[in-house]
């Protein structure tokens, strides 16, 4: 009576593509962050305070690329269900919402400078605080969900819930503050050395985000393995029982 | 399973007229399904809403309280602020509905028939109807009670203007669909009650937004043509809604 072999789990090898890109954007934050301390000059008008742009600006382009990222892989997770776009859908979701955190940080901050306020209730940082708040409802959605499936197509269907409707919440802030005076726009690009900043910083920004992206998604892929074994190894391990069974 | 009821079986009511299961093809006779057992569905919550009206009362009580809060909340010259009164009329329906809203799927969950209903033959299309209309109902009934009450409190100085009750329409069908689906979501959630407000309420300002400025207007006697963008844009809210919702709820339960 030969009993059979548990089964054994599939090497994971940790790709050198990840680390290198961790590398690459370590490197372009430091050299960018380094470029806008240095090599930029302060604006005429806001000064110093004004250098809180570059970031503040790359943060907000990683929140909607991966909010949107976010709710398409979501959409693509409720059509054809697969691990992986639901990895990268959960992911994406905590990345955007990472670099809204940022952005919210930031906002007011450069808004007390150059607005002489800390808050207003301008379209787009009105839009970047509801969606934030939805993107960290959605999330806790899945983790306080007693059904990991169930929580996560529940998670799924309300990051596709809510994409249109933020449309509709931009197009609703701004209408709603139609009749108040037009704010002013601070900051901008004005000098050359500025515009390398403004792209170095985004550059960085959006490989770091990719990065911890890439790392999130390896983990839980990994995560989503080993529950995977777990439950194979539970399999194996009842056939075993019955086999036992049957040979006494 | 049974695959039939007997003819004398009320569910044979909802069933095609040669009794088989509606598994054939024909959208037209797929659509008359749904109808249907939603209104098969829609009576059985109406059964059971005239049974136990303990809900709606308390719902009801909530929102005649909740107006009282605004109207102590926010003063002018020592009396309630009529200038409020559009903000309290919707952030109260808001509230009192949001109530209704987690109690929604309750009684279906309590005597496990909610798990049958969704994964009927027919699909989860008519109970998501049936919910949604249901809770339109609900709001129907909330807004009822509040219209007399924020006119009472506050000295509103016209009331009933078709536009306000266009608007308050357009509300409660956004209200209804986005409430269904986020509480059909939350149906195996822990600490359901404080996070589906997190998710409703932010999903729901273009409605809170649009509904108060139309009652604004009319109120304040402004221009009436000024509502038209903001009826508008409800509209647009409940057509996204109602083209998603139905599609996600089937999904994702």
């Amino acid at each position: 009576m030969t009993l059979p072999n548990p089964p054994s789990p599939r090497p994971v090898a940790a790709p050198l593509g990840l680390s290198l890109a961790i590398v690459v954007a370590i490197g372009l934050v430091e050299a960018a962050l380094a470029h806008i301390a240095f090599a930029t000059p302060p604006d005429i008008a806001l000064g110093v305070v004004q250098k809180i742009f570059y970031f503040h600006v790359a943060s907000a382009f990683a929140m909607l690329l991966f909010l949107v990222l976010g709710a398409g892989l979501s959409a693509i997770d409720l059509v054809a269900p697969s691990d992986r776009a639901d990895a990268g859908a959960r992911g994406a979701l905590e990345v955007g919402a990472l670099f809204g955190a940022i952005l919210l940080v930031t906002g007011p901050l450069w808004a007390r400078k150059s607005w002489g306020t800390w808050w207003t209730f301008e379209p787009r940082l009105t839009l970047s605080l509801l969606v934030e708040l939805l993107a960290l409802a959605v999330l806790m959605l899945r983790g306080l969900s007693s059904d990991a499936q169930l929580g996560r197509r529940a998670g799924a269907a309300m990051a596709v819930m809510a994409a249109p409707i933020s449309l509709l919440i931009h197009l609703a802030v701004k209408l709603w503050g139609g009749n108040h005076p037009s704010v002013l726009q601070g900051g901008g690009v004005q000098s050359a050395a500025m515009r390398i900043s403004f792209w170095l910083a985004v550059a960085g920004v959006l490989t770091l985000a990719s990065a911890l992206l890439a790392l999130r998604y390896q983990q839980l892929r990994l995560d989503q393995r080993h529950r995977e074994l777990e439950l194979t190894f539970a399999a194996w391990q009842l056939r075993r029982t019955r086999t036992a069974g049957e040979s006494s | 399973m049974n695959a039939t009821p007997a003819p004398d079986d009320p569910r044979r009511a909802a069933l095609a007229p040669d009794g088989s299961m509606a598994t054939r093809d024909g959208l037209a006779q797929r659509w008359a399904l749904t109808a249907r057992l939603t209104l098969v569905l829609l009576r059985r919550d109406l059964v059971i809403l005239a049974r136990s009206r303990d809900t709606l009362g308390l719902v009801l009580m909530f929102a005649a309280l909740c107006v009282l809060l605004f109207a102590f909340g926010f003063l002018r010259e020592g009396a309630a602020a009529a200038e409020i009164a559009p903000g309290a009329l919707w952030v109260t329906l808001l509230f009192s509905t949001t109530l209704a809203t987690l109690r929604l799927f309750a009684a279906d969950e309590e005597a496990g028939a909610l798990h049958h209903c969704l994964h009927s033959a027919a699909g989860a299309s008519p109970l998501f109807f049936a919910k949604a209309l249901m809770q339109g109902l609900f709001g129907a009934l909330i807004t009822a009670l509040l219209l007399p009450l924020v006119w009472l409190f506050f000295s509103a100085p016209a009331v009933a203007l078709p536009q306000v009750l266009a608007a308050l329409g357009l509300g409660l069908i956004g209200q209804a669909l986005l409430g269904t689906l986020v509480a059909a979501l939350m149906v195996h959630v822990r600490l359901r009650e404080l996070l589906l407000p997190l998710l409703l309420y932010p999903l729901t300002t273009p409605l809170l937004i649009a509904g108060v400025k139309v009652t604004a207007i009319s109120l304040g006697g402004g221009d009436l043509a000024q509502t038209t963008p903001w009826l508008g844009l409800m509209v647009v809210f409940d057509a996204v809604l109602l083209l998603l919702s139905p599609w996600l709820f089937a999904r994702a339960t």
